[in-house]
């Protein structure tokens, strides 16, 4: 008993030999037929599989075939009824689709994971991992990367050494700059080496690398009209030293650009997307990250009787003259809000415990006097 | 029920007649841009996870309306295997990355480790690039056989890296021998079933034909970097600091080097001229290549020859730019209408949060649009033509001998397409 019948170009996948063949649908398979009637192979319907092909050919083959063979259809009312009893074969592409979109909830889904695991996981590794890494490391890092900066920093001339406090007028302010990094480092308990440099930089400015390094530049000690201001953003800088956040970044940056980068691979546009979700995600854990390092820094100064609201103060003092840009890609909270944290942990001091006297103060003040700017 | 029309189970095979075989491409335009359009899409979604769907999809339409001698190619890839293939390779090379990771802090960046990780990611990059291919080729089926790839992807990985550098070497010169070689390595290990590939382009040929091209866009291009080297560049740097404003150190410029400004000016010139001589070349070159490279295709006797014509990959391209043109025109006014909606939600004035965020979500979803609707024109207008006109000016000798091939070869495996794609360095 026949359901149906008709032609088709077959190739039985062992040579590329076109074979013109007759086909019947016979109850449970398709069989095909040569010229002369004899029976070429049976294709069961539950093993017909759907091929891609162009338009105006239905190509069907046979799963878990150990070879390639092909039976290409043009008359279209044949392939409507091989479709009807071959229960995976669906030319309108209902299943294809429906089994697609469950692939595209999948993706999503991982989407939204590797988007969570960046916000979240990826900081929380880092603070776990931070800890434990040896100190070894951390300074070996610390000697790599400080190299590094130092190269990108210096930009003087030639003959001009970077860091202050070489040259016969600027002796008396290092040894005041050393005294206060000494009370500063002995209230702190950092357990790593530490290694503050003053450097010819015309920014206000002050940062950690991994590893004990610390800069501050020219243009701070410039600006700081007291040596509590000074100090209060040396010992916030401690803070980052202490809490080890410089490891914290190189791991974060290492989990992020694997998230990124390797994951998702580079889609048009991905890069920038990436970028983005890099710069917003690294400001947002080193917002938490200077928090933290100020309250370590309040700390510092109320142990050695400072005023630790002077932080606060010079914080907002110097960050009036920046421009205004998107806060979120800010790597530090805005002064205002920083101010009113330290405020909130420091009571108001009348008279602090002077730190240098007047001549070292003066002295500081001028560290960098050595070779004009 | 026993009369049937032609052919038969023993095909006879006849006196080898030299008869010829075209290529023809039956693909219309509108399904491939919904194929794109809607993977575009659908990347954005997923952050580019969907594009495993995406490539089998375009590979499907690409091959099945490839047409040799009346019988349309077939890709029986699956984006599922590439997938599998992908996660395969991230897990191999995770340890990799974190070896370079801690390599690259222990020693400074800067240090010779880099040289070291860069060459291996060079080499394992060009390893999956031949893996990948074998992939391709291992899922393309073609009257029942697929074609399969022999050879050693490690080999092939050295050999790129060789001509990588003989071409930076030679300013170029040396791209039609690296071409050559790398093509007769390509189809010399290519087999469609029993049927050796070979590939016998001549390098020479190629050279000769693409040396105008060269001079236009390399000559100019040494003389902008000549007109730099020809300044003093230590007497600018001593009036640069020795100067107290922009305008003090532009007048001593002028005043002590007069030729420093000439220079510059050639410079802009020469450089410019090189820039806009590679934009509109460019077609020229890639019909020039093209043409070659189908005309050394060899499957035993079969040969190809290409009759690809200049002017219709220019006409590709202009329609390719008609398109670009009125999607940037689409996008300025999508990006007006969202900033003025930003502005008048939020005010001016506002510093909030939300205003801020909604500003750099704009910013970073306008930019992604555009780089994926870019990429999407530039797949369905020029690429695709491209390969439609390489397709339809193809003709083979000796197609008869298709009729004879017997199967041949195992299925490659799909790790060298993920791992291609885990290091961004896979192709169509």
């Amino acid at each position: 008993m026949s359901l149906g019948a008709g032609t088709a170009r077959y190739f039985d996948g062992r040579t590329s030999a076109r074979h013109e063949v007759r086909l019947e649908l016979a109850p449970h398979a398709l069989v095909i037929l040569d010229r002369d009637g004899a029976i070429i192979d049976q294709w069961s319907y539950v093993r017909l599989k759907h091929l891609s092909a162009p338009d105006h050919i239905f190509r069907v083959g046979l799963r878990k075939n150990p070879v390639l063979a092909r039976l290409e259809i043009t008359d279209m009312q044949l392939a409507h009824e091989i479709d009807l009893l071959a229960p995976d074969i669906d030319r309108t592409g209902a299943s294809a689709r429906k089994i697609r979109r469950r692939a595209i909830g999948w993706a999503a889904l991982a989407a939204a994971t590797m988007v969570l695991s960046a916000i979240y996981g990826v900081p929380l590794l880092a603070d776990r991992l931070a800890p434990v890494v040896p100190r070894g490391f951390e300074q070996r890092i610390g000697v790599a990367t400080n190299a590094q900066i130092r190269g990108m920093l210096d930009k003087g001339p030639p003959g001009r050494p970077f860091e202050c406090g070489e040259a016969a007028v600027e002796q008396a302010g290092r040894a005041a700059f050393q005294k206060l990094v000494r009370q500063l480092e002995a209230t702190s308990n950092l357990r790593m080496p530490l290694t503050v440099s003053v450097v010819r930089r015309p920014e206000a400015n002050a940062f950690a690398l991994p590893g004990g390094y610390v800069y501050v530049f020219q243009g701070l000690i410039d600006k700081a009209e007291n040596v509590d201001e000074l100090a209060a953003v040396i010992a916030h800088e401690l803070g980052h030293v202490a809490h080890r956040d410089g490891m914290r970044a190189v791991l974060q940056g290492a989990g992020l650009s694997f998230l990124f980068g390797m994951m998702l691979g580079d889609f048009v546009g991905g890069g920038a997307v990436v970028l983005a979700a890099r710069t917003i995600l690294e400001s947002a854990y080193s917002r938490n990250v200077e928090n933290a390092a100020d309250r370590f820094g309040v700390r510092v100064m109320l142990a050695l009787g400072a005023d630790a609201r002077a932080l606060g103060r010079f914080l907002q003092r110097i960050s009036g003259d920046t421009p205004g840009g998107f806060t979120i890609l800010l790597d530090h909270p805005t002064a205002r809000e920083r101010a009113a944290a330290i405020n909130a942990m420091a009571p108001p001091q009348s008279r602090g415990v002077a730190l240098l006297d007047p001549y070292e103060w003066a002295a500081l003040k001028r560290i960098c006097a050595g070779y004009r700017t | 029920m026993a009369s049937f029309d032609a052919g038969g189970l023993a095909t006879a095979p006849g006196p080898i007649d030299r008869q010829t075989g075209n290529v023809r491409f039956l693909g219309q335009d509108a399904p491939y841009w919904r194929i794109l359009v809607r993977g575009a899409v659908l990347l954005m979604v997923t952050l580019g996870i969907y594009r495993f769907w995406l490539i089998t999809d375009t590979r499907r339409f690409l091959w099945a309306n490839t047409e040799i001698d009346g019988e349309s190619l077939e890709y029986s890839g699956t984006a599922l295997e590439i997938l599998l293939g992908f996660l395969v390779a991230i897990a191999l090379l995770v340890p990799l990355y974190i070896v370079f990771f801690l390599g690259a802090l222990g020693v400074g960046t800067a240090g010779p480790m880099t040289g070291i990780a860069v060459v291996a990611l060079a080499i394992i990059g060009q390893y999956a690039v031949w893996r990948a291919r074998s992939y391709r080729l291992t899922r393309t089926v073609f009257r029942g056989l697929h074609f399969h790839q022999t050879g050693s992807g490690l080999h092939y990985a050295v050999c790129v890296l060789f001509w990588w550098a003989m071409m930076a070497l030679t300013l170029g010169l040396a791209y039609p021998f690296a071409q050559a070689s790398l093509e007769r390595f390509k189809l010399g290990h290519t087999h469609y079933g029993d049927l050796p590939g070979r590939f016998e382009g001549s390098a020479v040929q190629l050279l000769l034909r693409g040396l105008p091209l060269w001079f236009v866009i390399v000559a100019p291009t040494l003389i902008a970097l000549s007109a730099l080297l020809a300044v003093d560049w230590a007497q600018i740097g001593q009036i640069m600091r020795a100067g107290r404003s922009t305008s003090d150190i532009l007048g001593r410029i002028g005043a002590q080097a007069p030729e420093f400004y000439g220079a510059i000016g050639l410079f802009v010139v020469a450089l410019g001229f090189a820039v806009v001589a590679a934009i509109v070349l460019f077609p020229a070159f890639q019909t020039i290549v093209m043409r070659w490279w189908v005309s050394g295709i060899r499957f035993a006797d079969i040969s190809a020859t290409s009759q690809l014509r200049m002017f219709d990959v220019y006409k590709a391209y202009l329609r390719f730019l008609g398109y670009l043109f009125l999607f940037a025109l689409a996008m300025l006014i999508v990006a007006f209408v969202t900033f003025a909606m930003i502005g008048i939600v939020f005010g001016t004035s506002d510093q909030s949060k939300f205003a801020e965020m909604f500003t750099i979500l704009a910013m970073v979803g306008l930019y992604v649009v555009s780089a994926l609707g870019l990429s999407t024109i530039y797949q369905a207008t020029a690429k695709l033509w491209v390969w439609r006109l390489t397709a339809q000016s193809a003709v083979l000798s000796d197609v008869s001998l298709l009729h004879r091939v017997k199967g041949a070869g195992e299925p490659g495996s799909p790790l060298g397409e993920g791992l291609a794609d885990a290091l961004n360095v896979g192709g169509l």
